[in-house]
């Protein structure tokens, strides 16, 4: 009678991990809004931690950016992490629309605002929210960095209208 | 004798743990998707606030229609395991009942409106109506489904940019009327498709839902539902599955499926 009532038991138990992981699974969507399938099958790839981006086209990215074409290496970094779960990748497609819009006189407002997005979606899948690399061919080093300057790109103040703003460097 | 109420409570227990849940979930889940434009872009659509009221409003009809038995998911009498897995039932059945509103209503303007209020009326005229389990969810699929073929059929029929046949019939038949500022965004067609499967696992597991009319439409439980004035409550196969309800009174021998007492009337 007690091997019975375990079958019982064990029918619901198992019900219940797997209603909890499917409504986990189904909040997870409403709240990341993934807008392709590879990004939700890489988002549950990351979710159980075997998420891997194609090195090959992260390191070819890479030298797209180094060698100043950011539309390509964005392109790259697309190949490179389709599910745009890879922190420091998508660091860098932050740091190409940040370096393809600024400008000396101006910056272009629109390709900041999506640098502003990829440095968000890079903080997010960061863990402890910030993401640091070891690039020595970069001014900003980490995320805080590269939201302060595209923030600062972003904001219409009294100092953009100092004319000794055209010298400065390019982050 | 005992084997096969094993099996039975078995049988109730998958129903209640694993399939309706995970039916449910999947109306839950299927009931915001959305694919935009050509490039194939996906959207989850979080339940409007009226999508809520709405399917609250049907969790209502649902109950009083006896569709809904809380009583034969959550008691004290059955153990906590089974509380707690008729409790995700009872959840997924409210986050669905609000999806199903959300996929078969425009996402804005007046065209929204106007399906709202004819969703609250219709809701309404049904709690007064007090329909029975049967023709509740005939009801049901009919509203859903003229719903569903409004929007998936109709409406996307007569916004499609490239035309087609469906839009020069329609527009035949609605000769020297015009959209005028009528917006509607076309939905592509595997949002339609997923929205036909979404109610169609809704309208399952409404069916599905554990009740006493249920059971007694089920020749083999009807050694769970059948009794006599004298008859005690409990029987074997309550042995079997201490999660199983108690019959309810209305469940009794007479109670026909449209002359069923309403528990207000008791």
């Amino acid at each position: 009678m007690s091997g019975r009532f375990v079958s019982a038991t064990l029918v619901r138990g198992l019900g219940l991990v797997l209603s909890l992981a499917y409504a986990g699974f189904i909040i997870w969507l409403y709240t990341m809004q993934p807008r392709t399938m590879a990004e939700v099958a890489g988002g549950v790839a990351a979710g159980v931690g075997v998420y891997r981006i194609d090195q090959a086209s992260f390191d070819e990215g890479l030298r797209f950016f180094r060698a100043d074409k950011f539309v390509e290496a964005r392109n790259a970094f697309e190949r490179a992490d389709p599910a745009k779960q890879h922190a420091p990748t998508q660091f860098y497609v932050a740091y190409s629309y940040l370096r393809q819009g600024w400008g000396r006189v101006y910056s272009d407002d629109a390709l900041m605002k999506q640098a502003l997005a990829a440095v968000e979606r890079a903080v997010a899948v960061a863990p402890g929210g910030v993401v640091r690399v070891d690039d020595a061919r970069v001014t900003l080093k980490t995320s805080d960095e590269l939201r302060a300057e595209i923030e600062r790109n972003l904001t219409r103040e009294v100092s953009d209208f100092n004319p000794l703003k055209v010298f400065r460097e390019r982050p | 004798m005992d084997a096969h109420a094993h099996r039975r409570g078995v049988a109730l227990a998958t129903r209640e743990a694993i399939v309706l849940p995970l039916l449910l979930l999947t109306v839950a889940l299927g009931g915001g998707f959305r694919m935009m434009g050509t490039a194939g872009q996906l959207v989850f659509l979080p339940p409007s606030l009226m999508s809520l009221v709405l399917g609250l409003l049907l969790m209502a009809a649902l109950f009083r229609a006896r569709v809904l038995q809380p009583e034969r998911l959550m008691q004290a009498s059955r153990p906590p395991l089974a509380n707690l897995s008729g409790a995700i039932v009872l959840f997924a059945l409210f986050a669905a009942s609000a999806q199903v509103f959300n996929t078969t209503t425009p996402e804005a303007g007046l065209l929204q409106l106007t399906f709202n209020v004819f969703y609250v009326l219709l809701l309404a005229n049904t709690l007064a109506a007090r329909p029975d389990r049967a023709r509740l969810l005939s009801s049901l699929m009919i509203v859903l489904g003229s719903a569903f073929v409004m929007k998936y059929v109709v409406l996307a029929a007569l916004y499609d940019q490239h035309g087609g046949i469906t839009r020069r019939v329609l527009m035949a038949l609605l000769e020297g009327v015009t959209l005028g500022g009528l917006a509607f965004d076309t939905p592509a067609p595997a949002t339609g498709y997923v929205a036909f499967f979404t109610l169609l696992c809704y309208l399952a597991a409404l069916i599905l839902l554990p009740s006493a009319d249920a059971a007694r439409l089920d020749p083999a439980s009807a050694a769970l539902t059948r009794r006599g004035p004298d008859t005690p409550l409990v029987t074997e196969a309550r042995h079997a599955d201490a999660s199983l309800p108690l019959p309810l009174p209305e469940a009794g021998a007479g109670a026909g499926a449209g002359t069923r007492r309403d528990p207000d009337d008791r």
